[in-house]
């Protein structure tokens, strides 16, 4: 209930207000004349089709590899210590403010690019349009894609593939079965998720777009460019919109092939050698290739002035950290991320629970299906423009309240999906169970449900928080003076020019969002101890 | 056991950080309604003139008393739209076209109390701090590199031999395309600009970009040898000993202004504001007149060795709508 007010308030009214703005007039009366405006214009369904290409394209990549990473890290008997470097670094990228992914890629891949240079010789294909976008939404998006399929794989019961194999069924029938059948729903959802957030991002197409037009950029250039105007940008904001209707009722579909267990059993897995070896170098392939693209940004920092003065210096840090208002933004940022993390994990999990573990009648799961889906529609800067436009002027103005809650909306359709997933392969019955025995359902999620998806709810909580940290696009419209975070003062810095104090600020993040991966990783695992287990263990010790 | 605790510290830490600065900030807006408030500066100035503004304010007394925060142009000129007079700011500099379509919009802006004895005429709520220019950008190991000649003119960026290795930025995003269309349409006319228009936009092909420091940008990384954006950032960059050097294109330094203008907040508004704004007129032009060396102000001269060749005076700016008919030509 308070979801839904929460929802209505900050995400139904400023889409409705935006709504308003797309139907107005010039006269102020309800009109489509802005929608025609819109598609007179040539380039605009040409846009709309490369979006829709590309965005596929990259997802279908993304999930790809996703998949081979969450494979390797759980049907492969590798050691422990490779298949965690892996999961760490499949997810590095977001660990990055997107502004600077595209300069990544043009100082890695471009003429005087660091891979270019290394090589020895340019790309024997055009960087700017397909490729460039490609790379850029592929590595964007990979993470979230693995941390959906890898997530969905740990619960899946690893048994079913010895029946399957005892059965007799063929080694590709087994992997069907025991493995791909059972993450069809994720695996949908993962590439959903990739597609809508290659469709909504406008910085990589800014830089290596070329001249590939795509509907994020249109929309960018409706909403700020040289002439703003509000009203078309609204209305393509509402064009871009429209395919999330299709993927709810596709995920609807997918729904019947989520398969629940009564029990999670780790069988042990079959020697393999060859297997072992052919996943781990197909995943060291995919991991060297989307990380080589950010090699650049650990170097260029420490260089005079990259890629024209190439000598060891360490200037930029030094102006940096003698900033003073470097350690009042960096607080901003911390509280901003942690609380946006706490905030959006009740949300999701809130969320998750109504649709995966309750009995509410069916269209009140439909809701919170479309809430998910349309905030991962929504492109960051539109939920901006729209929020000035609700908020401006009432007490949630520039506050860091008003930024959580852009947060919480912003990310909320990723975790949401991980919570539910986690959270529908539980077995159904242990509501009723312990209804039976006398407990209430509150109590059960409490006492129950609540502990077996720790590890997701951490989770939830990186997610939350690292995105919270790198993102931009919305909050860019609502930080004020006494709120700004390191991305907006990324974004400052990159519109003086000053790349290489880009680069510094963003390390910062990344190294932030690294410990604060290991701490969260840490108190996942973190299981509190009873006092007999404590005794048990000092007596262990004493003897 | 150890991890454990590291890591429960780290936790206790941040959340402690979190509260700390949660606290910091309502002390900060607990006192922010009080007189002593500061005055909240939003500029989408770059960083040669927010130095001068700061100087002068500095230097007049008002240090510690204000604070200023950066914005990109399209980002501010949103914030000025959308916001209106709720915005947070109780000052802003903007480019004039901004301030003068936010005050046709929104009136939100105050006249200004001080003299404003400037050359050309602005609007009452608006007095120029610079004038930006536009010039021809290059990167001079590329040119070399690729045996270009060195264009004279804007003209010359349509030739063949340029094709590939040109930026300029879009019309339809960027005032400094602006620029480059108004020389264009000054000394060839209407008609022959949009074709001479059409055929750089052919050569810059893959580089026509949003951001008016773009093709400043992609000079810098080598991966344009010549660029089409604002004169004293190519001037920095050149003191700087990078490899860029700039040409003045004989069609004209045509200038985009960017002014002062103060919020009018009712009774809310801080006086101070009004204030600052005077003192930057006041004691910043000599300093941001080193870098943006067009005089704006009677009285002023432009002896300066940072000064462009061709100068052209403002009067001559387009009208928004003209801009509007030529950037949907292009579109078609």
């Amino acid at each position: 209930m308070i979801l839904t007010v929460f929802f209505v308030l900050f995400l139904g009214l400023p889409v409705i207000r935006l709504l308003c703005r797309s139907f107005s007039g010039e006269d102020g009366g309800v009109t489509l004349s802005v929608y025609q405006s819109v598609f007179q214009q040539k380039k605009f369904g040409q846009a709309l089709g490369n979006s829709f290409l590309i965005a596929a394209l990259a997802a279908g990549l993304a999930t790809i590899v996703a998949f081979i990473l969450a494979y390797t890290c759980y049907y492969t008997n590798l050691p422990k210590r490779f298949k965690n470097i892996i999961r760490l670094a499949a997810m590095l990228p977001m660990f990055l403010p997107t502004i600077t992914y595209g300069f990544a890629i043009i100082y890695s891949f471009g003429h005087q690019g660091l891979i270019t240079k290394t090589l020895g010789h340019t790309l024997p294909f055009e960087l700017y349009g397909i490729f460039g976008l490609l790379v850029g939404y592929s590595v964007y998006t990979i993470p979230v894609a693995f941390l959906l399929v890898s997530n969905t794989m740990q619960y899946i019961d690893k048994k079913v593939m010895i029946v399957s194999k005892v059965m007799g069924d063929k080694a590709h029938a087994t992997f069907w079965i025991a493995i791909v059948r059972p993450l069809l729903g994720t695996l949908c959802g993962a590439f959903i998720q990739a597609f809508f957030l290659s469709f909504t991002d406008f910085g990589i197409p800014a830089s290596v777009g070329g001249r590939f037009e795509v509907v994020a950029s249109v929309l960018y250039d409706q909403m700020l460019g040289g002439i703003p105007n509000f009203g078309k940008g609204a209305a393509v904001a509402m064009i871009m919109l429209l395919p999330s209707i299709v993927s709810i009722c596709l995920l609807q579909y997918l729904e019947r092939f989520n398969i629940r267990y009564k029990k999670i059993s780790d069988a042990e897995l079959s020697q393999n050698v060859v297997r072992d070896v052919v996943w781990s170098i197909l995943s060291v392939i995919a991991l060297v290739l989307m990380l080589c693209i950010f090699v650049v940004i650990f170097v260029a920092p420490f260089v005079t002035d990259w890629p024209n003065k190439i000598s060891f210096s360490m200037e930029h840090f030094v102006s940096v950290f003698t900033d003073s208002d470097l350690l009042s933004i960096y607080g901003n940022t911390l509280a901003m991320a942690v609380l946006s993390a706490a905030a959006g994990t009740l949300a999701a999990y809130g969320a998750a629970l109504v649709t995966a573990r309750s009995r509410m009648p069916k269209w009140c799961k439909g809701v919170v299906e479309g809430i998910a889906m349309v905030t991962n529609t929504i492109p960051g800067m539109v939920l901006g423009v729209a929020y000035m436009f609700v908020f401006s002027g009432t007490s949630l103005q520039n506050t860091m309240g008003l930024l959580i809650i852009c947060n919480v909306i912003h990310y909320f359709s990723s975790p949401y999906l991980m919570m539910k997933n986690s959270l529908s392969k539980l077995n159904e019955s242990w509501e009723t169970t312990a209804g039976l025995m006398g407990d209430s359902w509150i109590k059960t999620i409490i006492r129950i449900v609540t502990p077996n998806v720790k590890e997701s709810l951490w989770s939830v909580f990186g997610y939350y928080f690292t995105n919270s940290c790198v993102t931009v696009s919305a909050i860019i419209f609502l930080v004020g003076s006494r709120t700004m975070v390191l991305t907006t003062k990324i974004k400052q810095l990159q519109y003086l020019n000053k790349f290489n104090e880009v680069f510094v600020l963003s390390l910062l993040i990344f190294f932030t969002n690294l410990i604060a991966k290991a701490l969260f990783a840490g108190l996942a695992k973190y299981k509190p101890m009873r006092v007999t287990q404590k005794l048990f263990q000092k007596k262990e010790t004493l003897c | 056991m150890l991890k454990r605790r590291i890591m429960s510290m780290g936790l206790a830490v941040m959340l402690a950080a979190t509260a700390m600065t949660g606290c910091g900030n309502s002390a900060k807006s607990g006192s922010s309604d009080s007189a002593d408030k500061k005055v909240v500066i939003y500029s989408n100035a770059d960083d040669e003139a927010i130095t001068a503004m700061q100087n002068a304010l500095d230097n007049n007394g008002y240090k510690g008393k204000y604070s200023f925060e950066g914005f990109g142009t399209s980002e501010l000129g949103g914030k000025l739209l959308a916001e209106g007079k709720n915005i947070e700011a109780d000052m802003v500099t903007m480019s004039t076209f901004y301030l003068d379509s936010a005050q046709k919009q929104n009136n939100m802006f105050k006249k200004l109390d001080f003299e404003v004895n400037t050359i050309d005429k602005f609007g009452d709520y608006a007095a120029p701090i610079t004038s930006q220019e536009g010039a021809i950008i290059l990167n001079t190991d590329l040119m070399k590199e690729l045996k270009l000649t060195t264009p004279t003119c804007l003209k010359d960026l349509t030739k063949s031999e340029y094709k590939g290795h040109l930026s300029i930025t879009d019309v339809k995003s960027s005032s400094t395309a602006w620029l480059l269309m108004q020389a264009l349409i000054s000394e060839y006319g209407e008609k022959e600009a949009q074709n001479i228009l059409k055929q750089i936009y052919i050569n810059a092909g893959d580089h026509i970009e949003d951001s008016g420091s773009a093709p400043l940008k992609l000079c810098r990384a080598g991966e344009v040898a010549i660029g089409f954006g604002l004169r004293h950032q190519a001037v920095a960059d050149k003191e700087d000993g990078q490899p860029i050097d700039f040409v003045d294109p004989t069609e004209g330094n045509f200038s985009l202004t960017e002014s002062v203008a103060v919020i009018d907040k009712g009774d809310k508004s801080n006086p101070e504001a009004m204030k600052m704004a005077q003192c930057i007129i006041e004691n910043g032009r000599k300093e941001l007149q080193q870098s943006y060396p067009n005089p704006l102000y009677k009285g002023e001269s432009s002896d300066n060795k940072n000064k462009s060749k061709y100068p052209r005076p403002s009067q001559s700016r387009l009208p928004l709508n003209c801009m509007r008919s030529i950037s949907s030509y292009l579109m078609r």
